[in-house]
């Protein structure tokens, strides 16, 4: 129990609250520090090399804490042997897994509250073992996809017109993100179901816009990007009113935000599909199908998955099985041969060798609802008996949207990837596997 | 972050060598490339010359990669020197939107990150730095906003520059602690160019850490752009655009000018 802390230890506090490691020492899953957290731990591999007793930290690290961002519980393999210098080398980018187990017949199953909540997808792989041709219910599911429109040089104010307003966010199901814009470099527009629309801009857009936001949760040192969240459907944005019509002027005449966009919204069963309404229809725009893609693989090794072994004690671990997994759906070969220099990526323990499965891949815009009804589709899968006793579904996020689940924020360090994959096994039962990368909230 | 950025690529008289080293910056992901003009100072006077223009390159600038907009070139004036005195800023320099210097000698150095009007100060490459790097200059060039340049292009070609880029690289680090620096590449031929990601990774060899790494290659290189563009202006604020009037408004006053003035005064 250290009560006096040095210099040095504050720096190294510091660092490590600002690179993003959270405490480990309250054990709560979520938010990484709470209120009543009284330790912070460092730990060296697995070995608990200091704690520290917060309360007794001087008011500097108090407010640093406080001002902490979300950030999930990590290992901090930091030496104290080796230079500050090289300490940098040891670390990874941060990445976050999060891994669930629960049925689909336990009523309290929040598996469609992150499907729903996680909104722009852009690929969908499904993949069954011992499976040589893929169900026709499973094929019209993905054929069944909404279509979505690129429509290119739109301006973000166009958004806001009464008109469009009623066609789009009044819906409650009309998804749009902007097209070629990196997150990491350019200003990206969204506009969520909920009506939020979201506008992540860069400094200089930020400061010529006029507009209320907050600095971006992924700011090195000097904030670089802004984020700007309007809510479409407050009352206090209603056209006519005052906000309403400063957002108005910003986008039209201070900053005429232009840019591509992929939008889609979900029609209701039995309904006409949703066209563009004429607002949006006088740009230029391209209807657009999801691609499906369905590949046929002989003589793969695969893992033996058991139910209720999530962690991996028997079988294979989470990470080590989302490696292969993701291996498969990229065509790597898995055989780790001595002669071959290319993957040394391999099947984890135990595995059994599979005659034939099937990869099906969906890519473009892909709503939560379609998801949703496809991840139903696949559990009516094991209604017959089959081979199989598991299949996954993996839906990965677009690598450039402005968030990931909800309304946490998404960003793009070296990589940008926020997936969910389900694991369903015969008896209902599922593994839910939720992964952000570096500048990334938790997954709920 | 902001737009990744090169600030410095060979510049040749081979014009299809330039313009596919550019298409293949674009491909990469980098959104600005600054086109180099090495110039070894010379004690008597000389003419450095001014650069070619950018937008004979071109009819249409290669658009850059997962964006919509076409990659964006500046020109760029390295200077060598040896000698403070032959430094010396001559009516040319307002060509290029930014100047660099590599300073050869101490002495050099220390007036670069002190007195001198410059953007970027390069740090060798190509041999081991003669001089060690002094806390005062480098806070002062901090301060004053200039930043330090490695460039990776001879890292790649040689294992021995190699060794040499990365240990200089190391003992800036050392005094700087990652602060101000950029790392661009100098490259002479589309082969030698690097991912702006794979760059980031680079600067951990470096010493950088994760989020300087990353800044090195967008954020700093984007802030020493702003530094070029303030020489052009006073004091950062005030910049002048000529405005050349249009024919057809001279022949429109032929109404009584008096009349005319009140009633725009109104």
């Amino acid at each position: 129990m250290a009560a006096h802390v040095t210099d040095q230890q504050l720096r190294q506090i510091r660092s490590i609250l600002l690179e993003g490691w959270a405490c480990t020492g309250c054990d709560v899953r979520g938010p990484g520090f709470s209120e009543d957290c009284d330790w912070f731990s460092i730990r060296c591999g697995n070995e608990l090399r200091k704690r520290i007793l917060l309360k007794s930290l001087s008011p500097q690290i108090s407010a640093v804490k406080n001002n902490v961002k979300k950030k999930r519980t990590v290992i901090c393999p930091f030496s104290s042997q080796t230079s500050a210098m090289f300490s940098e080398l040891q670390k990874c980018p941060r990445n976050v897994l999060v891994c669930e187990r629960s049925s689909f017949m336990n009523e309290k199953s929040r598996h469609d509250k992150h499907v729903s909540q996680h909104y722009f997808n852009y690929k969908v792989s499904v993949f069954i073992p011992h499976c040589g041709v893929p169900p026709s219910s499973l094929s019209d599911a993905m054929r069944r996809f909404t279509r979505f429109y690129l429509v290119r040089e739109v301006p973000v104010f166009e958004l806001l017109g009464e008109e469009c307003l009623e066609k789009t966010v009044r819906t409650g199901r009309f998804y749009a993100l902007s097209y070629k814009t990196r997150i990491d470099q350019d200003d990206v527009v969204a506009l969520l179901p909920t009506g939020q629309l979201i506008l992540s801009v860069v400094k200089d857009t930020y400061e010529q816009l006029g507009l209320e936001g907050r600095p971006s949760q992924y700011a090195h040192k000097r904030p670089m990007r802004y984020v700007v969240v309007i809510d479409l459907t407050d009352k206090s944005m209603a056209p006519g009113s005052k906000r309403y019509d400063r957002v108005l002027w910003a986008l039209r005449e201070k900053v005429p935000l232009k840019t591509d966009f992929l939008m889609a919204c979900h029609s209701v069963v039995g309904t006409e599909a949703w066209s563009l309404p004429p607002c949006l229809s006088r740009y230029p725009w391209k209807e657009l199908q999801a691609s499906v893609d369905t590949q046929t693989l002989r003589d793969l090794p695969c893992p033996v998955l058991h139910g209720d072994d999530l962690r991996g004690e028997t079988a294979c671990e989470p990470h080590a099985f989302l490696e292969w997994l993701g291996a498969v759906g990229l065509g790597i070969g898995c055989e780790n041969e001595a002669t071959s220099f290319l993957s040394t990526y391999e099947c984890p323990e135990p595995r059994t060798l599979v005659d034939q499965a099937v990869l099906c891949t969906v890519t473009g815009l892909l709503l939560p609802e379609d998801i949703h009804s496809l991840l139903e589709e696949l559990r009516r899968y094991f209604d017959q008996p089959k081979s199989s006793s598991w299949l996954s579904l993996v839906v990965h996020g677009f690598a450039d949207s402005p968030i990931s689940w909800g309304m946490a924020e998404h960003g793009f360090h070296k990589g940008g990837e926020n997936f969910y994959s389900f694991v369903l096994f015969k008896n209902q039962d599922y593994w839910l596997h939720m992964g952000t990368g570096a500048n990334d909230g938790c997954p709920p | 972050m902001a737009a990744f950025a090169d600030l410095c690529i060979s510049g040749t008289n081979d014009k299809k060598r330039l313009q596919s080293i550019i298409e293949t910056a674009a491909h990469l992901g980098y959104s600005t490339v600054a086109i180099n003009h090495l110039v070894e100072v010379q004690p008597k006077k000389q003419e450095i010359g001014k650069p070619k223009c950018v937008s004979e390159l071109f009819d249409h600038f290669p658009i850059v990669q997962g964006r919509s907009r076409p990659i964006r070139v500046l020109n760029r004036l390295t200077l060598v020197v040896s000698d403070t005195s032959h430094f010396r800023q001559t009516a040319d320099f307002k060509f290029y939107d930014i100047i660099a210097i590599y300073p050869k000698t101490e002495k050099v150095f220390h007036a670069a990150c002190m007195s001198c009007d410059v953007d970027i100060i390069c740090i060798a490459a190509t041999e081991k730095q003669p001089f060690h790097f002094k806390r005062p200059p480098v806070f002062g060039a901090i301060e004053r906003g200039v930043f330090f340049e490695i460039s990776y292009a001879a890292a790649i070609k040689d294992s021995t520059m190699r060794r040499y880029t990365i240990s200089n690289a190391i003992s800036l680090m050392e005094t700087c602690k990652g602060k101000n620096v950029i790392v661009s590449s100098g490259a002479e031929k589309p082969l030698e160019l690097r991912g702006p990601y794979d760059i980031a990774n680079l600067g951990l060899l470096f010493g950088l850490s994760e989020g300087d790494a990353k800044a090195a290659v967008s954020a700093n290189c984007r802030a020493a752009l702003l530094h070029g563009e303030t020489r052009k202006t006073a004091l950062g604020i005030i910049r002048t655009v000529k405005k050349s009037q249009p024919a057809d408004e001279r022949e429109d006053k032929e109404a009584p000018p008096s009349k005319k003035a009140k009633l725009d005064a109104m």
